[in-house]
């Protein structure tokens, strides 16, 4: 028997080879790859993300965690499309014009990934376009926008005016963060949803996606 | 009652006789970074005129020809008759002028200046013997409208916003240069100023339009020696002599750090050494006489105390350093009293300490379940600052770990490593390694003073100001689009 209880362990304690040897004897062994990610995969990433709010884990262990998180969904993401799970929602991410810092973004990603939400990254230098682009082509159900810098952070309110002026703003939710970003900012542009942090972004958009 | 006049303050003072100097100091604004206990040159002074007898403290930390030389510790100093002294705290490039530079002399006098994002210093020099003659330091008064860069570029992107810093940095530069006539210095033989600074100073200075670099893709194309007249600036010497903004090398780096390599030398050096300026927008530059690559690496302001829980900036009540006895650690605070807050150095000695003590993880956790250290008197140590400290320490170790990689070096290789600007010359060396934000061997590392206002000085005696030599061996490299600097980065975020 494949012992899930460690594949949760390794994802919380970053060990990415653990992580995938478990998942393949799990998946060898026929066991529901819907109960691999929403009892294990999912619980733990919400572990790394209570860890992280509590200061107890940084960035660094943030990312193994996420990696090995990663691994383990590598092995799953064929088997999921197969047996027909439907993911949260579809989410696009990105770093907004002219902002290049992606590491804050990556994380968002990753947690909200270890959320059971499906991911369009946009990359960095996102421009209000490409956001757009992304409702109208992906059908994505929530925008995330991070910006790191105070002469970047304009671009947000930028995006959200494109979403009014191309009549999607009643389509999709809008999330933000970034060093820099405050709730009152969030309020001021009229943005759907912040959070100081990738923990606290999944249960954010969970809210927004209306499933929790 | 002695009188004491204080360098490059332009103060005098008067005590009673046998009252200490130090304390004397500190009720005029002068603090310095130590626990004034005679141990270290924390807060060396220089007696330019008249005779200080010397303490057994200063016969142990000043070699022969420094005592000859004037040096003396405030801390064991007393007022016994009229004096005039020069604060090394200030005038640390003053000292680099011991380190014997050989130039060319020239006619007049020449001024240097070192125009900083939140200080400024000048000083007044006779070009035919290299003498400084005087040295004044002031604000930048730019500082109105933020404290760091981008802020200030982003009000030079406004309408008007350009103008007003000009004429702002304009006039207090003027100000500092009245201060010399002031002293009755010829300033009417001033033959030529040159002014280095960061990239961003250099285009507020010179009017150069900033939307490039407040914006995508934080770069300008204007980089290169702008030429201005003392009368354009009105600065109170004759209307046509030239004023010279030294070259920018790329990106965030500007001709501070140009300044910095004549200083230094790197560009002549055999092997490979590093120029580090650790500040809000740290600078690593690499190289050696065949190449030079430089970078900024936005480490944030952890290292002036700013973003800290009770972070402060280096002033009366900031611990500022941190020692261990028998397992017991004790904090010291600048001038000796209360504390009341936490500044840069203190920050790296204190969590240096506290690793060694085992009470804060390699991975930056505070042990044994807690969310904060008690220091001393009401002041703490938060897990967050020691996060703050990781985002800034490893964006400097990760940047120079990129140039190193470029060049298929490690931090052993480097034969020599400067450390520049205010921080640099007060931070803990030993304390820097142990937390990572050093990563050469101790040994290795050398504070070098204000090699700003060194190489400005330097340059005085130059005649191509273009420094089209060195500037070619200079390559750029922006991290922000190195695919390996996030690994980098986040690999040096542990301790
Ligand atoms: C690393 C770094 C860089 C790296 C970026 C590497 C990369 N691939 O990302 C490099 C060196 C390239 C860089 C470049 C620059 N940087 Co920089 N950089 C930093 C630094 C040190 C850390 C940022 C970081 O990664 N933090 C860690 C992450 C995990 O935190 P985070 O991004 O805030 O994300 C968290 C939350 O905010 C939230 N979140 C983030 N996004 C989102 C999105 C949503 C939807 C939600 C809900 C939540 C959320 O969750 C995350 C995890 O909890 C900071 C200073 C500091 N100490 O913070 C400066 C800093 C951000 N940079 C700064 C500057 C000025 C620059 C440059 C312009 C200057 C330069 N020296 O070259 C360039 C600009 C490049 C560009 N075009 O973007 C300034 C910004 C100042 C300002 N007022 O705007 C800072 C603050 C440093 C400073 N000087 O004070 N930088």
């Amino acid at each position: 028997m494949a012992d899930l209880d460690s594949l949760k362990e390794a994802v919380i304690s970053g060990d990415a080879n653990t992580a995938k040897a478990v998942t393949e004897a799990a998946v060898a062994e026929g066991i529901d790859v819907q109960v691999i990610v929403s009892d294990y995969l999912i619980p733990a990433m919400d572990e790394v993300g209570r860890r992280f709010e509590a200061n107890e884990y940084f960035v660094p262990e943030l990312l193994i965690g996420a990696r090995a998180m990663k691994t383990s969904m590598a092995v799953l993401k064929p088997l999921l499309a197969d047996s027909g799970v439907k993911p949260v929602a579809k989410v696009a991410i990105g770093t907004v014009k002219g902002d290049l810092h992606d590491i804050g973004k990556n994380l968002v990603a990753s947690m909200l990934e270890g959320g059971g939400f499906e991911i369009v990254d946009l990359g960095v230098d996102v421009s209000p376009e490409q956001f757009i682009q992304s409702v109208q082509e992906s059908g994505v159900a929530i925008i995330c926008m991070s910006a790191l810098l105070t002469t970047t952070m304009g671009s947000m309110k930028d995006t959200i005016q494109a979403l009014n002026a191309a009549g999607l703003r009643d389509k999709v939710q809008v999330m933000i963060g970034g060093a820099p970003i405050t709730q009152q900012y969030a309020n001021e542009i009229g943005a759907d949803g912040y959070s100081d942090n990738a923990s606290a972004a999944v249960s954010c958009a969970r809210k927004l996606a209306k499933v929790a | 009652m002695p009188k004491i006049q204080l360098d490059p303050l332009g103060v005098v003072i008067e005590l009673a006789t046998g009252a200490s100097i130090n304390d004397a100091l500190f009720a005029h604004g002068v603090e310095f970074p130590c626990g004034a206990k005679g141990r270290c040159r924390g807060c060396r002074v220089r007696v330019t005129e008249g005779a200080a007898p010397m303490s057994a403290a200063d016969q142990k930390v000043f070699s022969d020809e420094e005592l000859a030389t004037g040096w003396r510790l405030a801390c064991t100093m007393r007022a016994t008759s009229d004096l005039r002294l020069q604060l090394a705290a200030y005038t640390a490039p003053v000292l680099a002028d011991e380190t014997a530079f050989t130039f060319t002399p020239r006619d007049g006098l020449g001024i240097a200046i070192d125009l900083g994002t939140t200080t400024l210093v000048a000083q007044l020099l006779d070009l035919s013997t290299g003498a400084v003659l005087a040295v004044r330091s002031g604000l930048n008064p730019q500082a109105v409208h933020g404290a760091d860069l981008m802020s200030r570029l982003d009000k030079a992107t406004q309408e008007g916003g350009l103008d007003e810093l000009a004429v702002q940095i304009h006039q207090a530069l003027a100000e500092l240069i009245a201060g010399f006539a002031d002293e009755r210095h010829p300033l009417e033989r001033v033959q030529r100023a040159v002014v280095v600074g960061n990239t961003a100073m250099h285009h507020l200075f010179a009017r150069r339009n900033c939307d490039s670099l407040a914006r995508y893709p934080f770069e300008s194309s204007e980089m290169d020696l702008s030429e201005h007249r003392a009368d354009e600036l009105g600065w109170p010497l004759p209307p046509a002599t030239p004023v010279f903004m030294l070259p920018d090398l790329g990106g965030y780096v500007g001709s501070d750090l140009l300044a910095g390599i004549l200083a230094t030398r790197l560009h002549e050096s055999e092997h490979p050494v590093a120029l580090l300026d650790l500040g809000t927008n740290g600078e690593v530059v690499l190289g050696d006489r065949h190449g030079i690559q430089v970078t900024s690496t936005a480490a944030g302001p952890a290292f002036e105390g700013a973003g800290i829980q009770q972070g402060m900036r280096a002033s009366t009540g900031a611990i500022h350093a941190c020692s261990v006895h028998g397992g017991v650690p004790s904090y010291q605070v600048i001038g000796g009293g209360a504390a009341r807050g936490i500044c840069g150095s203190g920050l790296v000695d204190i969590v240096a300490t506290c690793l060694d003590l085992g009470l804060v993880e390699a991975s930056g956790r505070m042990a044994h379940g807690v969310k904060t250290i008690p220091l001393r008197d009401e002041v703490v140590l938060d897990q967050t600052d020691i996060r703050q400290l990781q985002l800034a320490k490893g964006a400097i170790a990760g940047g120079l770990a990129v140039l190193l990689a470029r060049r298929g070096l490690e931090p052993k290789d480097l034969g020599r490593v400067y450390l520049a600007g205010a921080f640099g010359n007060y931070v803990n060396q030993s304390a820097g390694c142990r937390i990572g934000l050093l990563t050469a061997p101790p040994e290795h590392i050398t504070t070098a003073g204000n090699t700003a206002l060194l190489g400005a000085k330097l340059a005085l005696f130059e005649d191509d100001l273009a420094f089209t030599a060195i500037r070619s061996l200079v390559s750029h490299v922006s991290l922000k689009a190195d695919m390996e600097f996030q690994d980098r980065y986040v690999e040096a975020m542990s301790f």
